[in-house]
């Protein structure tokens, strides 16, 4: 294709004449319009340097001290669950760490097959997508969205499916924005997925080719007449160095200057749809100078691949990176000391991921952490659905109403409009509008009066095993719920609340009218309380 | 927490009693600040047009917005600046003499990175050295150890999340959507909130956020701000600002204390086709204002609105006729009590030689000295060094009466 052709299909093609058509027929506008609102607020958490905010870190001393294996499983999944706990404890943390970071030696055929048959579109390539775009947009949000939560919650490579929302928040990507979705599920299959235990720089570069990220970040519109710095910018302050990582504005324009070219296929050319081109006739020849790295004139689609590799080893974003995992698992405040060992085993084998979650796995800081992260909304939905559905069954849905409960909790993958990603730190999460909508969700969901919990059946016999009495039906929630010991007062709080409502003593027999009344109840309070929300 | 939900529960006893406490401090004795913020950065230069710069022109040869007089031209401002045609409602209160714009505005923070440039801006500082609260948490800090909160709404961020500006401030509010904001009453009779109100004990981390919660929800069942309707016959655009916009109006209608609600605006990072996306942002910006300003009517003697951003774009348009990151931008206040119907703040010219960095729009005027102005004489600030702590620009534009 030459350059008259090429121009005449970026200046006929307005992003947002897709978003418009979106609106019909789908009943997803509203959905959409909701979500812009999401974006854009920044807590300032993606800076290095600077405290998240001027919060002190939460002591938890009030609370008595879970085992070390709720403390692995509560951050290495979403959701501690009584099953899962008893299960470290008899394989000890070392073993379950390892095994988690194996993630091939789990067998999880049986939820991907599941997941190939309900959601189809999220295996689909881009040409195939932009057939049915963009009547098939609604459907392939939802789709993405469900087989995300699904693997979330059923799936046995549980660290594997952090580390994968963690990726899809660093190297955001709003499903919404223009084309996004013919784009974005080939991103997550090709991209996100296949690296999220893999090597940085991997990742990195099939990133920075992805279809999806030069659509949504504007490179496929830089040209050296007069570059698109967009992507060059969010590159450097996002994705590696980070903003306090020692670049200049001038640096930016030379980045974006190297990746001049960097395309992908459009409607109306001989080639399929949305797959990754170089054109060398947009492409900057003249020399550049980005940060320590000299590239000589006459360069092509390697310019951007050396700044890549440049950036990708670079010390700073080793100490970015390592900055924000250790905020995404410990605390929104680790200490210099932790991230520096995290940012040396980055630096030492080149970006190997499973090598520094390891390192900061078993770091004495990490085992002390109890407590200190506030859950984010997919793992408090995550804890929940996960502790109720002791059968571990598939919905009897289709995936949506799952949807509708993220969508009100305010976390939906792939919604976040802006280049940050989802926040991850509690000082974020942790605020009166999002705790009183836990509230009201554990209240409701627990006395299934939500559609969303209807599609599973909750076997409270299972919950609560042979108890009868308030105090032995608080016991088991606590163990089976909650997976720790309350303190004393708490319980007693518990405990007074259901004897004066049930007007009866701690040894006193219900029937199973009234068990099967308060059982919710109960379980309700406990997972409004800190001990459900803090992790 | 200054105030303690249970003494406020048992001391006043009755749901009268609440009442009378708040009505004590409501909207008769107190003015309003709504901190509006356009994230993304929002161009200056397509929104207050400066037509009579003769170099305007040739920096933006495909996208610049006609003079007035010609098809979608400037709404004349001043003969010099105009505004865009997408701000019709915003013109006419600037004639009127209720909208004030300041020019070339903004903090100069150095930074060209969105998510650090708001942290700057709502930290009211030119770099990451110091303190991490916001301008407004730091002067709500020293205003309610004077007069001690007892309510819940004070501070309201119509948002899922508190923004940076209040940070530092105890607890403010933050509700996506008031009439979501609630637990039904069956679940408050079954005893769960005062179980609840138990279990999140003072030394807990989650104390002071659980508090102003329940304490919320007892307010909003007496205040019940979603009962007050939209007078003046104003008409709020269907879009997530025109929502907010509304609830702004009906938090101000009830008798709850409210001093300050946050709001964002979204959609204003045009890199691309900026021709085409910032009529769109700029006409739901206008709508929702608007109508607003309509709703509230005499109420607005008692407002102020003050909008922002975090810096301007870039002078020249790029290949893809969008304006990349910039610096200087556009501030506006609205309300009954503005020096309106002025462009504040020097030009600094378009000419080559006066561009910062020989590129972008340079800042004339600190977005502080707004700051400054909003705090001294609409929210009874009178001792500014610790709110805008090394600041030494001009602590009053003119810009309120």
């Amino acid at each position: 294709m030459d350059e008259r052709a090429l121009n005449g299909i970026l200046q006929s093609l307005d992003r947002r004449t897709f978003i418009r058509l979106s609106g019909k027929g789908i009943g997803f506008a509203a959905v959409a319009n909701h979500l812009s609102a999401c974006g854009g607020s920044s807590d300032g958490e993606n800076n290095t340097n600077t405290p998240v905010d001027q919060e002190q870190t939460p002591t938890t001393d009030a609370l008595p001290v879970p085992s070390q294996a709720y403390l692995m499983l509560s951050r290495t999944s979403f959701g501690v669950t009584h099953d899962d706990l008893a299960l470290v404890e008899q394989m000890g943390i070392d073993a379950y760490l390892d095994q988690q970071l194996d993630p091939g030696s789990m067998d999880t055929s049986a939820l991907e097959n599941e997941i190939a048959v309900r959601f189809p579109l999220t295996q689909s390539s881009a040409a195939e997508l932009y057939n049915g775009f963009p009547d098939n947009i609604g459907e392939v949000a939802q789709q993405m969205v469900a087989a995300t939560q699904y693997r979330q919650l059923f799936s046995k490579r549980q660290l594997y499916e952090l580390m994968v929302e963690f990726w899809s928040n660093h190297f955001n990507i709003h499903l919404l924005n223009g084309l996004g979705p013919t784009l974005k599920p080939v991103d997550d299959k090709n991209v996100i997925r296949p690296h999220a235990l893999g090597n940085f720089r991997d990742l990195l570069h099939t990133s920075a080719k992805s279809p999806a990220m030069l659509f949504y970040l504007d490179n496929f519109y830089n040209q050296a007449e007069a570059p698109n710095e967009n992507y060059a910018r969010e590159l450097l302050e996002l994705h590696t160095l980070g903003v306090d990582g020692g670049y200049s504005e001038l640096d930016i324009k030379q980045v974006a200057r190297c990746f001049t070219g960097w395309s992908l296929t459009f409607p109306g050319q001989d080639e399929p749809f949305g797959e990754y081109r170089y054109y060398d006739f947009l492409h900057d020849k003249d020399a550049k100078q980005v940060l320590g790295l000299s590239i000589a004139a006459g360069g092509a689609e390697e310019d951007g691949e050396q700044v890549l590799d440049y950036l990708a080893t670079h010390p700073s974003t080793a100490q970015f990176i390592s900055t924000k995992l250790c905020r995404y698992f410990i605390s929104d405040t680790p200490s210099d000391t932790l991230i520096n060992a995290v940012a040396s085993r980055f630096m030492e084998t080149d970006g190997d991921i499973k090598s520094v979650l390891r390192t900061l796995f078993t770091s004495a800081e990490f085992l002390e952490s109890y407590d200190l992260k506030f859950s984010t909304p997919s793992q408090y939905l995550g804890r929940l659905i996960r502790s109720l559905n002791t059968s571990n069954a598939f919905p009897s849905d289709q995936g949506l109403l799952f949807y509708y409960a993220q969508y009100l909790l305010g976390q939906l993958p792939f919604n976040w409009a802006t280049p940050d990603g989802y926040p991850q730190s509690t000082s974020y999460w942790s605020n009166t509008g999002s705790l009183l909508n836990r509230w009201r969700f554990s209240f409701l969901s627990f006395a299934n009066q939500i559609s969303a919990f209807q599609v599973f059946t909750i076997n409270w016999a299972h919950l609560i095993g042979g108890a009868n009495t308030t105090s032995e039906l608080v016991t088991a929630l606590e163990s089976r719920l909650l997976c720790r010991t309350m303190a004393e007062e708490d319980r007693q709080t518990i405990m007074d609340w259901l004897l004066t409502t049930l007007n009866t003593t701690e040894d006193g027999q219900l029937n199973d009218d009234i068990i099967n009344a308060i059982v919710p109840a109960i379980a309700a309070v406990m997972a409004s309380s800190v001990y459900f929300q803090m992790r | 927490m200054g105030f303690n939900r249970r003494a406020l529960l048992t001391g006043q006893f009755s749901k009268n009693g609440i009442k009378a406490t708040i009505r004590s401090s409501a909207i008769s004795d107190r003015h309003v600040l709504v901190c509006l913020f356009q994230r993304g950065a929002a161009d200056a230069l397509n929104a207050i047009v400066p037509y009579a710069d003769s170099n305007y022109l040739s920096h933006r040869p495909t996208i610049a917005i006609p003079p007035p007089g010609e098809f979608n031209g400037a709404l004349d401002l001043d003969g010099f600046f105009g505004m865009n045609p997408n701000l019709g409602g915003f013109h006419s209160l600037y004639q009127q003499g209720h909208l004030a714009v300041v020019n070339a505005c903004g903090i100069p923070h150095g930074s060209g990175s969105h998510f650090d440039a708001q942290v700057l801006v709502e930290r009211a500082a030119s770099s990451k050295a110091g303190d991490t609260s916001g301008w407004l948490g730091r002067h709500f800090a020293m205003q309610h150890q004077i007069t001690p909160p007892n309510s819940s709404f004070h501070l309201v961020a119509l948002s899922g999340n508190v923004p940076v500006s209040l940070y530092g401030a105890e607890e403010p509010l933050a509700m996506a959507n008031i009439a979501e904001f609630g637990l039904d009453q069956g679940i408050i009779d079954s005893g769960y909130t005062d179980v609840l109100d138990k279990l999140f004990k003072p030394e807990l981390p989650l104390h002071d956020t659980a508090q102003t919660a329940l304490n919320a929800l007892d307010e909003l069942q007496i205040a019940n701000p979603s009962q007050f309707s939209i007078d003046n016959n104003a008409t709020y655009p269907n879009s997530e600002l025109g929502n907010k916009m509304r609830q702004v109006a009906q938090l101000i209608k009830s008798d709850l204390p409210v001093e300050t609600v946050c709001v964002d605006s979204e959609n204003w990072d045009h890199h691309e086709s900026i021709a085409t996306y910032l009529p769109q942002s700029l006409s739901d910006l206008d709508n929702a204002v608007s109508a607003f300003y309509q709703d509230m009517g005499s109420r607005m003697d008692q407002v102020t609105v003050l909008i922002h951003t975090e810096f301007g774009r870039r002078v020249k348009e790029n290949a893809s006729a969008g304006v990349d990151h910039g610096t200087g931008s556009v501030a506006y206040l609205l309300g009954n009590g503005i020096n309106g119907g002025q462009v504040i703040g020097a030009w600094p010219g378009l000419a080559q030689s006066n561009l910062e960095q020989g590129e972008d729009l340079a800042i004339t005027t600190d977005l502080r000295s707004v700051f400054a102005e909003v705090l001294t004489k609409r929210m009874g600030a009178t001792d500014l060094t610790e709110v805008l702590p090394g600041f030494e620009g001009s602590l009053d534009l003119g810009a309120l009466i």
